[in-house]
């Protein structure tokens, strides 16, 4: 082939590819144009979620994202009514608190984020709470039950579920009121969540008179905890207090009764999981006991039609721990978003001082959720302070009853 | 008996078994040390490998109504998830091995260090990304009975994962030392170029070492599933760690030292974790491995080679 020849070839293609971009292009904006007449009006306004979607947790956190998603399909056509495009922005955190930040960071960076729904575990809460203060974006935790989170000072930190000290000293006092356990060894697993919960089940279970056996620490992935169970045992207390999530706590509970530890695994809302039962056995966790953030599905006041609603969207999916507290959140977003629309304007909603208007708007909450009535205290916290009792029966949870 | 007897009898046994999942995982490092003076950070995950093999083997095999019909056919359904995962685990040892090490073999010795920790990395996101990022229930079929002899109890689950870690060692003893192709991986071990010289294959002796470490360890890993009920993509980093712990502890090279190391690695983690702190277990462990390569730099087996010049 003659230089010429394959120079005449590259121009040829040139031009073909040229030609090809544009008429690509010309496609894309066709569709824009097409699709709805006035897309290009609106503003575009999202809700940032974070929550571990991978790793041992991911149940619980990718409950949370279907919880925000059904929040935000269901607001979204009376919000593009307003002239805003809202949509969700979910990045995982891996329930990592270096990955939790780098998550927040991605997010406040961009400025269509006006607030967000995040995380599930404490420990990551509570680092990224400090970058969305910085950024002045709203955060409302669905999940994250340490009472420190709300306690920095941060005006612009939220949550909906109940905090440990109210879980951790409703447990206590169910176990030795109620379920009549007297002894009990607690462990933790060394997090933000777990030490808190278990420190505030001790505290509260000793102050009714319970005697607390041994208080022993663990790590999480850990997988061996036949030494610590064989310990346990000796003690013979009535009940395991396992502060932490169901990765390690399904083992305890397996473990402790292939040892012959005959008494029942307990913890708070990280156990609330059918995972829980499945890595236990069903055999192993019958009976086990696990305390959970507000009232049983079918009691809250609007459960039916969530669970409708979670149906029609994610057929096949099992409603998670946090699912409703996720909607919930989101909702109190998206009503912030709709206040501060129709006082400041649509085009003020990202702006910085839209962005304070929100934090504001949130603080003033008071709304009937899933979950019941959703406002704050002055610290950020929940009012509503409900707590369920479970029990594995049949190899399922359900709330427990005498 | 009297109680606190029958606890630390009860610890022994925790320990041993915890320990003999260590120590098979242990021999793949110490195997390979010892042919390659290559430290196989890809080790570890042949411990996960195999525990998903194990488990997808033995979930297809459970669908077949024969195998779940009676006792022995029962075993026979364990027998074979065992073989098919540890040779499917020992064809994958041969395969990094062909491609990531071999070509690095008279490279510097940082360069397969880094190429295993690359290996390592990448097998750990194939199985996040392939099979799943969450802990997947590892089924039992049989019936777990305990056995309580005075003050401890013991599963059929821990016999049945103490015998069959000490029947693997002796295997692999016997085969090191008695067989010709033990014969070779000695001598490769000693010397690889003069044993090249002696008309000793070195490569297959490699690849053979590739074989039997990761098949050792795909048995660990599957060990792993059933006591512990779930496996995971990372569920290797751990007891990999404390595997390479045992082997250098035992004497790194020695196949008897890595079994010693792991057994004792696995006992020190329990007593640690019962009559220290459950916390400190692990820097426990590690504070021994400290304390033994100070006073025996070799390892509590391993031999003093003085430095080659």
């Amino acid at each position: 082939m003659s230089v010429a020849k394959s120079k005449r070839l590259f121009a040829v293609i040139a031009m073909l590819v040229v030609l090809a971009m544009t008429v690509t292009a010309c496609g894309g904006n066709g569709d824009a144009d097409g699709g709805d007449g006035d897309t290009a009006d609106l503003v575009e306004v999202k809700i940032g979620v974070s929550s571990p979607f991978t790793g041992d947790v991911a149940a619980l956190g990718t409950g949370i994202r279907n919880g925000a998603q059904l929040a935000i399909e269901e607001a979204a056509p009376e919000l593009e009514e307003m002239g805003i495009k809202l949509s969700m922005l979910a990045v995982d955190d891996a329930a990592d608190p270096k990955t939790g930040v780098n998550a927040a960071n991605q997010m406040v960076s961009d400025s269509a984020v006006v607030g967000i729904v995040a995380h599930l575990n404490s420990g990551v809460s509570i680092p990224t709470s400090a970058v969305y203060n910085e950024a002045g974006v709203v955060q409302v935790s669905p999940a994250s039950t340490n009472p420190a989170l709300t306690l920095q000072g941060f005006e612009n930190v939220f949550r909906v579920c109940t905090i440990d000290t109210v879980q951790g000293s409703f447990a206590a006092e169910y176990a030795y009121d109620e379920l009549g356990f007297t002894s009990v060894a607690v462990i933790d697993d060394s997090t933000p969540y777990g030490e808190g919960l278990a420190a505030e089940f001790a505290a509260a279970f000793e102050a009714k008179g319970g005697t607390v056996t041994s208080k022993d620490k663990v790590q999480v992935k850990d997988q061996d905890f036949t030494a610590l169970v064989t310990k346990i045992r000796a003690d013979s207390p009535d009940l395991i207090y396992f502060g932490g999530m169901y990765t390690e706590a399904a083992l305890v509970s397996k473990q402790s009764k292939e040892a012959g530890f005959e008494g029942p695994t307990m913890g708070g809302d990280g156990l609330y999981t059918q995972q829980f039962v499945d890595i236990a056995g069903a055999a192993n966790a019958e009976g086990d006991f696990s305390t959970s953030i507000g009232l049983p599905l079918v009691e809250q006041p609007k459960g039916q039609e969530f669970t409708d609603m979670f149906e029609a969207t994610f057929p096949g999916q099992t409603i998670e721990a946090y699912d409703t507290y996720a909607y919930d959140a989101t909702m109190v977003v998206v009503e912030a978003i709709k206040a501060v629309a129709a006082d400041l304007g649509v085009e003020e909603v990202t702006s910085a001082a839209g962005k304070q208007a929100i934090i504001e708007a949130v603080a003033a909450t008071n709304m009937q959720g899933v979950t019941g009535i959703v406002s704050f205290d002055e610290n950020g916290d929940t009012t509503n302070k409900a707590v369920t009792p479970y029990v594995v029966r049949d190899g399922a949870w359900v709330p427990y009853t005498n | 008996m009297s109680a606190e007897l029958g606890i630390i009898a009860q610890q022994f046994v925790n320990g041993i078994t915890l320990g003999g999942m260590y120590a098979l995982l242990a021999l793949g490092y110490t195997l390979v040390y010892g042919i390659l003076l290559m430290i196989n950070f890809a080790h570890a995950e042949m411990f996960m490998f195999g525990a998903y093999v194990g488990l997808f083997t033995l979930q297809g095999l459970s669908r077949i109504a024969f195998f779940t019909s009676s006792g022995p056919a029962l075993l026979l359904l364990y027998v074979l998830t065992f073989l098919i995962a540890m040779i499917a685990t020992g064809i994958l040892g041969v395969v990094i091995e062909r491609f990531a090490y071999r070509p690095l073999r008279h490279a510097p010795r940082l360069a397969p260090l880094i190429s295993a920790i690359g290996v390592s990395l990448f097998l750990q996101n194939a199985a996040l990304l392939w099979i799943s990022s969450r802990s997947l229930p590892f089924p039992v079929l049989f019936e777990v009975r305990t056995f309580r002899i005075g003050g401890a109890s013991i599963s059929s689950m821990q016999i049945l994962i103490i015998v069959t870690t000490i029947v693997l060692m002796l295997v692999l003893d016997s085969f090191v030392s008695r067989t010709r192709l033990g014969k070779s991986m000695r001598a490769t071990s000693q010397d690889r170029d003069t044993a090249g010289l002696m008309g000793i294959d070195i490569n297959r002796v490699i690849a053979l070492t590739f074989f039997i470490g990761p098949a050792l360890g795909a048995a660990a890993g599957i060990f792993s599933g059933m006591y512990y009920g779930n496996i995971k993509y990372n569920m290797g980093f751990i007891p990999g760690i404390k595997a390479f712990t045992a082997a250098v502890v035992g004497g790194i090279g020695n196949l008897r030292g890595a079994m010693l190391g792991g057994f004792l690695i696995g006992l020190l983690e329990s007593l640690a974790a019962a009559y220290i702190s459950t916390g400190y277990k692990d820097v426990i462990a590690f504070v021994v491995l400290i304390i033994v390569l100070i006073f025996k730099p070799g390892g509590l087996l391993g031999e003093s080679v003085a430095e080659k010049v």
